[in-house]
């Protein structure tokens, strides 16, 4: 169990700022001639190695804000006479990424799970994990193989999955295949780890023990990580919890409610 | 990398890659098959329409020319030239028995330089056969019967002369084409056999007649013409046929008459002659008086002229079949304007005889098999285009069905192209697959095209090509590489282009659009 290996202590380069610093975000999905707003000025900032939890209604915005945090997805420009949107991870504005370091970003430093795992049904638990790894380091990977597939196997291990490396995600349950999506995310060791209603499609004692997962992990790294949920109870495990509603993020409780 | 992984993956297990790399396999080896035999099919068209023309032909019509033996002579010592010929070409009405008529076309020829020149030996029909058609399984062949007939044929072809034993001689005689008749019937298994006529007898009854053209004799009309070119009267003559021919070109075995050329120049009066010189008035009633004894005797003819043969055309084979006709044509005009030029005016000049190439002779039917080429490949880009769309729509499908794994890598950090990447590799392999096995099917179905043919009728009772229809025996089995690589490399190429599309589709939605994609 020992072998996850702790986070390097990373430098921050700007003491003053936290690690995750989001601004007045704006998003308006266009559906034809129909807008449906969606965040309008969503702000948000994560220390490192805290666990945060975004809490708002089905359909709030929270994945998109999820996603935007993570580059997958970029914010729309304000009007005239408003503050630009703006995410900034660890003094570098994600807004004004190129393409590649956008991948990059994704690739190294951020690593996503989201509620329906996918993971990719044609590989085994092993290779979806250490796909990531891959991705990352592309045709350098040859020289990380070893390093990458024994991490690979200590996350799978540390989740219980040691005996199941060669299964498809088809023969797994719901909870399984949430641990190696999990193990995915981490491979790269990433600073900020985003879950998207990680336990959403879990019944409850398997999401709290996804959640005892998550929390395991932070006990070992003080991984960084925002998590997003309708759930309160499932929100009530982080660190911090902020509320996501009609667009904006509305109350913070540095306390789990109850 | 990953890629690799990926694309291994991908391929090794779903149904549907299986399914599209036999969507290729078979669209190749369509094509291919498709091309190769229509490609042979008119390959053979122009090589049959190239027998009985030689290479070059030089051609003063009608009136022919004299002094042809010598323009022979110095055609055949240059060292581009391997043999030429005399001949003389007319059209006449060729009595057949059972009183019927047929137009011809009729080449005098001398036998022996004719075959030099044109192969002609070898299109003769009736000979004994090494070995039986190989579709003739039943010997149905009459050639094929020991016969010491057929040896006496094949000579008696090739020199254009029968033995006449009313007269203890040898006399000219006809090769006719082996469809001018309509007596020899074309059988399934590729050759001619005599046909029957029933023949009405006097008491009311009828009775079979066979007829065997290749042993009967015909009776041919043509119209002479003086040196002028004015017609003259019209020559018939009872010629004893020795043989038939096949060039492989239906029209020419149709409308042809091979006849021996000293027989032609007698009917339309080339031949060697004395004839008056038309420049001394000629009275055939003047009186002279004889000089010894003083009496009055009709006066002899003015001193006559010899008046050489003549033939209407040279034909002449170059060393080199494969040689561009044309450069040949260009040598065979220095060589004429020479001969001109030692006897001129009394053959054509250089300016007006005409020299053509086996092409320009061919014209009709060589731009009848390009505009035949014209159109297969037509169809062939319908069938491509077909076969591109086919496995665009299985590409689609496929790369359709895996959205939200693309969605998944880019959430991992993979770029837009190396996603791609993933799709193109793909593509590409199943192109490769398919289009080698393909290539590899049709490459075995041409080369082996007639044994499944064969086995069709047999088994299925199915002939599609059936020598009676389309006059070749077999079915062309060859399989140019140039057109292999060709289909090949479009099949690859299709493949990755029809995996490129939907590719960069998928990897330039916005991945959280390919997340929620279902
Ligand atoms: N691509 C899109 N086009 C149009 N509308 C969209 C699109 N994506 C999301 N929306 C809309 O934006 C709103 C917020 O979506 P989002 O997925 O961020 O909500 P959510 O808070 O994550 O909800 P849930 O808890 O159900 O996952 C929803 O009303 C949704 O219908
Ligand atoms: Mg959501």
């Amino acid at each position: 169990m020992n072998r996850v290996q702790p986070q390097p202590n990373r430098r921050r380069q700007r003491p003053t700022m936290a690690l995750l610093e989001v601004q007045h975000l704006r998003k308006t999905y266009r559906l034809g001639r129909v807008e449906v707003p969606v965040l309008h000025g969503a702000s948000l900032a994560v220390e490192e190695g805290e666990f945060v939890a975004i809490l708002g209604a089905s359909g709030s915005g929270k994945s998109t804000m999820l996603h935007l945090i993570g580059g997958l997805d970029r914010p729309d420009r304000a009007p005239k006479g408003e503050p630009d949107a703006s995410v900034m991870f660890d003094g570098h504005a994600i807004g004004s990424m190129a393409a590649r370091e956008l991948d990059r970003y994704r690739a190294g430093t951020v690593g996503f799970v989201f509620q329906f795992y996918h993971l990719l049904p044609e590989l085994n638990v092993l290779q979806n994990v250490m796909i990531a790894g891959m991705v990352r380091h592309g045709l350098a990977f040859a020289s990380h193989r070893g390093e990458s597939r024994a991490r690979a196997e200590s996350l799978l291990g540390a989740f219980g999955l040691g005996s199941r490396l060669r299964h498809r995600p088809a023969e797994l349950s719901g909870g399984e295949r949430q641990r190696v999506a999990i193990a995915r995310a981490l491979i790269n060791e990433p600073r900020l780890l985003l879950a998207d209603e990680p336990t959403g499609n879990l019944d409850r004692k398997t999401g709290d023990a996804i959640l005892d997962t998550l929390a395991q992990i932070r006990e070992r790294t003080r991984q960084t990580v925002v998590m997003v949920t309708h759930d309160a109870h499932v929100a009530a495990r982080a660190d911090r919890i902020v509320k996501l509603e009609d667009g904006r993020v509305v109350a913070e409780h540095s306390k789990p409610l109850a | 990398m990953y890629q690799l992984l990926l694309t291994r993956k991908y391929l090794t297990s779903k149904i549907m890659p299986l399914l599209a790399s036999i969507a290729v396999v078979l669209c190749t080896a369509m094509v291919l098959i498709t091309w190769s035999v229509m490609g042979g099919f008119l390959k053979n068209l122009v090589k049959s329409g190239r027998t009985m023309i030689g290479d070059v032909a030089i051609v003063w019509p009608n009136v022919g020319f004299p002094h042809y033996d010598e323009l022979i002579s110095m055609l055949e010592a240059d060292p581009m030239i391997e043999a030429a010929c005399p001949m003389i070409e007319s059209y006449g009405l060729v009595h057949l028995p059972g009183d019927r008529n047929e137009l011809v076309v009729v080449k005098g020829v001398d036998g022996p330089s004719f075959d030099r020149v044109t192969g002609f030996a070898d299109t003769l029909y009736w000979k004994p056969l090494a070995k039986p058609l190989k579709k003739d399984k039943q010997q149905q062949d009459w050639r094929n019967r020991q016969h010491p007939l057929w040896e006496q044929k094949q000579k008696d072809g090739l020199a254009l002369e029968e033995y006449d034993p009313a007269t203890d001689r040898m006399v000219g005689a006809a090769v006719m084409g082996i469809e001018v008749s309509g007596y020899n019937i074309r059988e399934v298994w590729g050759g001619y056999t005599p046909g029957i006529v029933i023949v009405p007898q006097p008491d009311g009854t009828t009775r079979d007649v066979q007829v065997l053209m290749f042993d009967d004799t015909v009776t041919l009309n043509l119209l002479a013409m003086d040196g002028s070119g004015h017609s003259v009267e019209t020559k018939t003559r009872k010629l004893p046929v020795a043989n038939e021919f096949q060039s492989g070109l239906y029209d020419i075995d149709k409308q042809t008459m091979i006849v021996n050329l000293a027989v032609i120049q007698d009917m339309l009066n080339m031949d060697e002659a004395r004839r008056l010189d038309p420049t001394i008035p000629y009275d055939p009633f003047a009186i002279a008086t004889d000089p010894v004894t003083g009496r009055e005797i009709p006066a002899p003819p003015p001193p006559m002229l010899i008046e050489p043969a003549r033939a209407t055309t040279v034909l002449v084979r170059g060393v080199d079949a494969e040689a561009d006709p044309r450069i040949l044509a260009e040598r065979c005009r220095t060589i004429y304007k020479a001969f001109a030029a030692a006897h001129d005016k009394q053959v054509p000049p250089i300016g007006s005889i005409r020299v053509s190439t086996w092409e320009d002779q061919n014209r009709t039917l060589i731009s009848a098999v390009k505009k035949e080429t014209g159109l297969v490949l037509f169809i062939f880009s319908f069938i491509s285009l077909t076969a591109v769309i086919l496995v665009l729509a299985i590409f689609w499908s496929m790369v359709s069905e895996k959205t939200k794994d693309v969605g998944v890598l880019r959430s991992i950090g993979a770029g837009r192209l190396s996603v791609a990447m993933v799709w193109i590799n793909y593509g590409l392999a199943i192109g490769l697959i398919g289009s080698l096995l393909g290539g590899a099917l049709a490459y075995a179905i041409v080369l082996n095209i007639n044994p499944i043919h064969d086995w069709m009728g047999e088994a299925l009772n199915i002939t599609i090509w059936d020598p009676r229809v389309y006059y070749f025996v077999e079915i062309p089995n060859e399989v140019e590489p140039d057109k292999a690589v060709i289909v090949m490399l479009g099949g690859i190429l299709s493949s990755t282009i029809g995996a490129i599309i939907p590719a960069l589709r998928a990897a330039y939605l916005s991945p959280v659009k390919a997340l929620r994609f279902e």
